[in-house]
């Protein structure tokens, strides 16, 4: 399938998603699960920082648009759109990325995915709850906030793979 | 100018970073100054009709608390009927119009989308514009105070909870009558704060907590909730009162909003009274 038009059709598959289903799952404690970091890491490679980063900037505005935030989820898509390139550099394989058709969990190895995932959703976490909240007196709230949303954001992510993504490739 | 168009090319990357950013964090900081900003809310058709369509297919999992709800508001509202009530005083005056005039008016609403879990919840009610909803009234339900409209859309508009920063509703007890503003802290969406009441004035445990009707938004006597927890704030002679709110944002399915028809009388005389010299003098 041609790849723009696979992910425009991630692009709306996962905001239906974020804002239909995980908005409206409120479990307590602050606990809030984004599922569209996803769509942000699964971007092509070859795509430079800045397209990148306009992408990621109008996306997280039109999940703003559904969550009544003005910006908060496009600001922390666009820091966690300017650290993915620095963090795969950081991680990259012995022979770069040449041969790497799409980012998942099974073209790259779990242990991959995990480290660079994980470093970003922290990122964007962080930067998420800070930015919603402002308050330093708030301090140990946003950590409790950071420390629950970002396993189950993770989980979340692993399992959306699991179901949707299929693996040929690693069979073979 | 080339050394310039150099330093653009190189740092690029960040410079389209920082501006992206600037143009994000503004508009979360300020969007309330923006009226343009609207269309990036539900408040906006699409949105709000999209939210609709989902509220058409979840609004059935609640049926049976909502009618139960209703049944007990009806009842309520049976009771207040004049042919239920027996008539002590034969002399009272009949004629109510003259001398009582309606000041507040009710309309109902429905919620098709609200939060209760993040640091301002908002909640998108199925009416605005057409329907003559205005910025700044107030918004209730049938077990207590909800919010205030935020945001107004052509046929949706977006209501900021009472769990919120900076929502400082007029609150006061209703044995004794200290007054204070309604705060949230975003812990527990069913526990909010108040502030402001000095701690020379004796407060129980369980006092119903009503609205004041200070500000013209709501009227006087709407419940809040009951206090439940109290602590002196050290340092401060100020009380830390926590107070369970009566409605449960996790349920909410109706709401009515309130026009007091006499609000821009009040705010007309109360902007005339002269602003406060005092820093001047010292």
């Amino acid at each position: 399938m041609n790849i723009f038009v696979l992910n425009s059709i991630r692009f709306v598959l996962f905001v239906l998603f974020q804002v239909l289903i995980l908005n409206n799952l409120e479990p307590g404690l602050g606990l809030y699960a984004m599922i569209y970091p996803l769509f942000i890491l699964m971007l092509p490679f070859q795509m430079g920082t800045v397209p990148l980063m306009l992408v990621s900037f109008v996306f997280g505005l039109i999940i703003d648009s559904f969550s009544n935030t003005f910006g908060l989820h496009a600001s922390s898509a666009v820091i966690m759109a300017f650290f993915r390139p620095i963090i795969f550099k950081w991680l990259s394989p012995r022979d770069g990325y040449d041969s790497v058709e799409a980012v998942n969990v099974y073209s790259m190895g779990g242990r991959w995915f995990l480290y660079s995932y994980g470093t970003l959703l922290l990122i964007h976490h962080t930067w998420f709850f800070s930015i919603e909240s402002f308050k330093l007196n708030e301090f140990v709230w946003i950590l409790l906030k950071i420390g629950l949303s970002v396993p189950s954001s993770f989980l979340l992510s692993l399992l959306v793979q699991f179901i949707f993504i299929s693996n040929k490739k690693a069979v073979r | 100018m080339r050394n310039l168009i150099a330093f653009f090319k190189r740092f690029q990357i960040f410079l389209v970073f920082v501006l992206l950013q600037i143009v994000a964090l503004s508009a979360y900081i300020q969007y309330s100054e923006f009226a343009r900003l609207q269309v990036f809310s539900s408040a906006s058709s699409i949105n709000g009709s999209l939210y609709q369509v989902r509220n058409s297919v979840t609004q059935h999992f609640n049926l049976e608390g909502t009618n139960r709800k209703l049944e007990w508001e009806n009842a309520r509202l049976r009771e207040k009927l004049k042919g239920s009530n027996y008539k002590i005083d034969r002399e009272l005056i009949q004629i109510e119009d003259t001398n009582y005039h309606q000041q507040y008016l009710y309309m109902a609403a429905s919620v098709i989308n609200n939060t209760y879990d993040k640091r301002n919840n908002y909640m998108t009610i199925d009416i605005g514009k057409n329907h003559g909803i205005q910025k700044g009234w107030g918004v209730i339900s049938s077990k207590g105070v909800v919010g205030i409209v935020h945001l107004v859309g052509d046929s949706y508009s977006v209501v900021k909870t009472i769990l919120s920063k900076n929502i400082n509703v007029d609150v006061s007890m209703r044995d004794g009558g200290a007054f204070g503003l309604l705060k949230w802290d975003g812990i527990n969406p069913k526990i909010c704060q108040i502030a402001g009441i000095s701690n020379d004035i004796s407060i129980k445990k369980f006092t119903k907590v009503i609205t004041r009707g200070g500000s013209g938004i709501y009227p006087k006597g709407i419940p809040v909730g009951v206090i439940t927890k109290r602590k002196s704030i050290e340092g401060k002679p100020l009380w830390d009162l926590q107070v369970r709110i009566a409605e449960d944002f996790r349920s909410i399915q109706h709401v009515y909003v309130i026009k007091n028809v006499m609000l821009d009388e009040l705010r007309e005389l109360e902007g005339r009274i002269p602003p406060d010299k005092e820093e001047e003098e010292l």
